[in-house]
């Protein structure tokens, strides 16, 4: 692939010129963890992080947003959201979050075109970044998502220490770098890059055995591990809140005080919640605490992608990280598939 | 383009009061183009919407060839309250249709049995219509239908002209008479009808909506008769707040009520999580 070397202070000339014409959002400190946001140089950004408190799927699928805008005034009324003209450009983004935006496309794509995240997408640039060093909770390459990103990027970083190699993926990739006229990546570059990734895949902790996984994740409706992880669940929904896969969405109406203008609004919404699979005339289909949290883990490891062959879970961890009971997927999996 | 999530306006052309607590609306498009682009086959549902309020699915209980599309509403919740608060002549959203239907075209030369609870029969009236319009292409035609009370009966006003469809039967259920009221049919659950029904387990397809745990006893009652689960379809109902397989809220294990459904062979969701039937 064709790749040329970065040093540090050229990320903040590539911040700065890819900024005319991108938004750039990038991994920024915050206390002692870290969170995807707007940058405008290079300094502001910290490309050292492990992992953060809500994945870049946030851009792409906002915890809220406007579906459209309606009066009552005249009757029936509706105004479409104006396009965002807004071009986003994510940068330093990890493999498994970049896996997961590669699952959602796919998902607001199939049979109905979801616009409003489509377009987003359509106009975003994305720069990924290989993991050279792996959070306590990751668990990306036993899962195949990383730590090392093999598509979906237009450019695509990895930490050699003193610089970082950046791959070229997209033509797009290619003219962002353009400006910079950086030096070509030669073959030390790239066998600097393996070694560090092999290294980071000796680091991992945490491990999913996916060989036969979603086969005894389909024959587990009935296994004793849902009532038990239901003892100790308390239904916060902080799982979804945090899981760079979970897209599932309330909608709700508002409207002013003299009730004649509003809008609709769809929010990020959790199968964890009691009232998600509530019926009219006090039914829930899943009103059980174990109902629920299998709805969830068998979501990440069955049900999405089930037609394309690949699993909801994209191992960044971040679930592992968020339970305040300490519930932990990788675990799960090993009690469905009979250890 | 038109986006996925607005809907368009119709007007209510005609209310009819089916039970207490039950209506027909009579929905007209404003716009010629678009109700002939409107096209949807008999088990399919819309979302409607009033502004304001909010948005929820309902079936469509008119025939597709019908100049205007019809939906029963029970007034159950809170958008369902604020459509009973309109009258004609008001305009409410309507987005779809969505959803796969019955198998109109599977069930042609069978013999045909629909059964039916409560406001389970508004999605099969268009079945009824279907063959009666091309009454050559399909067999023999049974109706079982069962209420709660005499005067918890949708569509009482059809079930003459039901009855003249040719090689077409009617059996009527309630669970309980009130005094007073005055009943000739049966008594008890809609399966108490399988004793008198005139369809067998051969060449023949069942249609069946209703409450869940109805239509759990329906599908057991029929296997029990020698049906097969291939050839039993139930209409599923979950609450849905897109309709179109994104918000996720219909799912049975990771299954879509709204896309892969609302009408499955039973055989094809025997296995899932989450529902009663």
């Amino acid at each position: 692939m064709e790749a040329v070397v970065m040093a540090e202070e050229d990320l903040d000339r590539f911040v700065r010129s890819a900024s005319e014409g991108f938004s750039v959002f990038g991994p920024k400190k915050k206390d002692v963890t870290h969170v995807f946001g707007e940058i405008k140089s290079g300094r502001e950004m910290d490309l050292k992080y492990r992992t953060t408190i809500l994945p870049p799927k946030k851009i792409f699928h906002p915890p809220r947003e406007t579906l459209f805008y309606f009066s009552r005034k005249k009757g029936f009324s509706i105004d479409q959201v104006r396009k965002e003209s807004r071009k986003v450009l994510l940068l330093g983004v990890h493999a498994c979050d970049l896996n997961a935006i590669l699952r959602l496309d796919k998902f607001f794509t199939e049979e109905f075109r979801d616009a409003l995240y489509l377009d987003r997408r359509k106009s975003s640039a994305i720069v990924a970044l290989n993991c050279t060093e792996i959070g306590e909770n990751c668990f990306c390459h036993s899962m195949g998502t990383g730590p090392e990103s093999s598509a979906g990027f237009d450019l695509s970083m990895t930490d050699l220490g003193d610089r970082y190699l950046a791959e070229i993926g997209t033509d797009l990739g290619r003219r962002l770098l353009h400006p910079l006229e950086l030096p070509r990546a030669d073959r030390r570059d790239f066998e600097e890059k393996d070694s560090r990734l092999a290294n980071a895949k000796k680091k991992f902790k945490k491990f999913v055995d996916k060989e036969g996984l979603a086969n005894a994740a389909a024959e587990s409706f009935d296994h004793p591990i849902w009532r038990e992880l239901a003892e100790i669940d308390l239904s916060c929904g902080s799982c979804s809140l945090v899981c760079p896969t979970c897209y599932c969405y309330d909608v709700l109406d508002q409207i002013d005080l003299s009730l004649s203008n509003g809008e609709r609004l769809r929010e990020l919404d959790s199968c964890q919640l009691l009232e998600y699979a509530s019926v009219a005339m006090g039914g829930n289909f899943r009103g059980e605490r174990k109902d629920r949290m299998r709805q969830w883990m068998l979501c990440k490891l069955r049900y999405t992608g089930k037609e394309h062959g690949f699993s909801g879970c994209v191992g960044c961890g971040r679930c592992i990280g968020a339970c305040t009971v300490h519930i932990d997927i990788t675990q799960v999996a090993v009690r469905i598939k009979g250890g | 383009m038109v986006d996925l999530y607005a809907p368009r306006p119709v007007e209510i052309r005609e209310i009819e009061q089916e039970t207490e607590d039950t209506r027909t609306f009579r929905l007209s498009f404003r716009d010629p183009e678009e109700r002939s682009a409107f096209r949807f086959s008999p088990g399919q549902f819309v979302m409607l919407s009033v502004l304001g309020v909010g948005e929820a699915a309902f079936s469509l209980c008119s025939d597709p060839g019908d100049e205007d599309i019809s939906t029963t509403i029970r007034k159950v919740g809170r958008v369902t309250d604020a459509i009973f608060a309109l009258k004609e002549g008001d305009v409410i959203g309507v987005r779809g249709p969505y959803g796969v239907g019955w198998p109109m075209d599977e069930v042609k030369e069978s013999h045909v049995l629909l059964v039916a609870g409560g406001i389970g029969l508004p999605p099969l009236r268009p079945v009824i219509t279907q063959i009666a319009a091309n009454r050559e292409d399909y067999g023999g035609l049974e109706i079982l239908y069962g209420a709660r009370t005499p005067g918890d009966q949708v569509f009482t006003y059809e079930y003459e002209s039901w009855t003249k469809i040719p090689d077409c039967r009617l059996l009527l259920t309630v669970d309980t008479v009130p005094k007073g009221v005055r009943w000739q049919h049966k008594v008890g659950v809609v399966t108490t009808l399988f004793d008198d029904m005139k369809t067998d387990a051969s060449n023949s397809l069942v249609m069946t909506c209703g409450p869940e745990i109805m239509m759990r006893f329906v599908v057991r009652g029929l296997m029990a008769r020698g049906f097969t689960i291939d050839r039993i379809y139930v209409s599923m109902e979950r609450r849905m707040k897109c309709g179109v397989g994104k918000c996720g809220h219909c799912q049975m294990g990771g299954t879509f009520v709204c896309k892969d459904g609302p009408v499955f062979s039973y055989r094809s969701i025997e296995g899932l999580p989450d529902k009663i039937v």
